[in-house]
């Protein structure tokens, strides 16, 4: 599945459907949700007060390791010195987080933008096996709390009531500012269903 | 009677801009508020219609430009449904922005509970705090259903121009209450840049101005005893505490009044007694109220008609 390869907002008004779509297109990114999700179908009708929203997840994205995103060398030798250059500049502040966390401030040095030297009283050969498997990101992190963020953010601010049903791959949100007929909650269960039938 | 003052916004250096206000000041014009930014300066002023190019000369010498700024003078409230995420910053913030480029001040005012359809309502107190301005300009999202069936109750109790906005293209008629409505500015989740987004913002600064134009000749058949910039003068010249205020505009203009943002209990005697050269007080011109805004104090100044006569 690829990223964002269904999204579709439908709405009575095609033009405010797709005013929709931009909004919640803005939410996506803002978020960074834009990886994550597979296919989004959102229902709107504002003459009855009500929004649905049914998410599918893409496959779960493996953690990031520091192999994958950097690579590995020596520093002078004598001072048994790490080198390591880093190839996706957005998972910088993380690794100097866990770095500084385990080296210390002042032995982690920056000479370059991509580039950091660390100092340490290690055997630098088994240090950089060990670094290369560090664990930087976990993209589940946080998922299911920008999911909801999402939800909230894009839904019309007044529809206060609101179901979600949140399972392994796919979220399911619907929203109202009356009480939640069962027969919503139903549509959007079948929504869900449709996108997981679609090739 | 005092001479006709247009009104206009001149950007340009720091340096030597005070050339530009003593010669304001000696054609008789009034500067309105000066915003200094590094070594960037805005001046508001209304400059006497026949001085114009006088201005403008010296302006063009300091290679700077005037350009006419007709919305300066009002005071419009910008009213968002709420102060949630999906109302703010945009687009009300960057509706609020393009009114003060043409000379406007403008107060955002969030309801606490504007938000949705049926439950959508406003408070009294929020009502006259919004009657307190020039023009009402209410910021709506996407969806046509809701601006014309829906959101037109939050006008009930306000007395002033509305002006509408929403994502929808949408006839003026087809709003209830609303005095005009402008079209494609609706709810967006990022900055209005693109340029059918900004034109949809020209559009609306005009239809404002168009409103106001309107207002000023509905005043002029019973002018105001004494101009608001005037009282201005003489509050900046009579009190000298109003130069330690530090909000942006410490005296704020409306169309027939000021709000001047000093607290009421300590000041409102000083400003009922301020002197004009005519012999009168301000107080036999001009109501002077404690606002609804913290506890500034608000002048609504009286007709002709009223007073009897004019300075």
């Amino acid at each position: 599945m690829d990223a964002l390869e269904t999204f579709v907002v439908e709405s009575a008004v095609p033009a405010e459907a797709e005013a929709y779509r931009s909004i919640v297109a803005d939410v996506i990114s803002e978020l960074m949700l834009g990886g994550a999700i597979g296919r989004i179908r959102i229902v709107l009708r504002p003459e009855d007060s009500l929004f649905q929203m049914a998410i599918l997840l893409r496959g779960s994205q493996p953690p990031v390791r520091l192999v994958d995103v950097a690579s590995l060398g020596y520093g002078v030798m004598e001072r048994k010195e790490v080198k390591i250059s880093i190839r996706e500049e957005k998972y910088l502040p993380k690794l100097l987080e866990k770095l500084w966390a385990r080296y210390g401030r002042g032995q982690v040095l920056q000479p370059e933008r991509n580039t950091l030297i660390i100092r340490q009283d290690h055997d630098p050969e088994k240090e950089i096996v060990s670094l290369g498997s560090m664990l930087i990101a976990d993209p589940k992190e946080g998922l299911q709390s920008r999911l909801i963020e999402m939800a909230i953010r894009s839904t019309p601010e007044g529809f206060r009531v609101r179901y979600h049903a949140m399972k392994e791959n796919s979220f399911i949100f619907v929203a109202s500012e009356d009480t939640l007929k069962p027969a919503w909650i139903q549509q959007a269960h079948q929504m869900l269903a449709e996108l997981q039938e679609e090739q | 009677m005092a001479a006709v003052l247009e009104p206009y916004i001149y950007e340009g250096g720091i340096h030597k801009h005070t050339l530009i206000t003593e010669l304001l000041e000696d054609l008789g014009g009034y500067l309105i508020q000066k915003i200094p930014a590094a070594t960037e300066v805005t001046l508001i002023m209304l400059i006497p219609k026949k001085d114009v190019p006088l201005i403008e000369e010296l302006g063009t010498k300091l290679l700077g430009k005037l350009t006419s700024a007709p919305l300066t003078g009002t005071e419009i409230a910008v009213v968002s449904p709420t102060l949630a995420a999906h109302h703010l910053p945009h687009s009300a913030c960057d509706v609020a922005e393009h009114l003060r480029r043409d000379g406007a001040n403008t107060n955002m005012i969030g309801l606490a509970r504007g938000m949705g359809r049926r439950v959508a309502l406003s408070a009294d107190y929020e009502r006259r705090l919004i009657n307190e301005h020039d023009i009402a300009l209410f910021s709506f999202g996407t969806f046509a259903d809701c601006i014309k069936n829906k959101k037109p109750k939050l006008f009930e109790g306000i007395d002033i121009p509305i002006i509408a906005t929403g994502g929808p293209d949408l006839r003026t008629e087809d709003v209830p209450n609303a005095d005009v409505y402008v079209g494609n500015i609706g709810r967006v989740a990022h900055r209005l840049r693109k340029s059918e987004e900004l034109s949809s913002l020209d559009i609306m600064n005009h239809k404002v101005a168009e409103v106001v134009g309107l207002m000023r000749e509905d005043m002029s058949k019973d002018p105001l005893s004494v101009l608001p910039p005037r009282v201005m003068k003489e509050i900046y010249e009579q009190i000298p505490q109003i130069e330690q205020v530090l909000t942006p505009a410490p005296v704020t203009l409306q169309l027939d009044g000021l709000r001047v943002k000093l607290p009421y209990a300590e000041f409102h005697k000083k400003v009922e007694d301020l002197q004009f050269d005519e012999g009168t007080r301000l107080i036999e011109l001009a109501r002077v109220l404690p606002s609804k805004m913290k506890n500034y104090i608000l002048i609504k100044i009286k007709r002709e008609s009223e007073v009897g006569f004019a300075i």
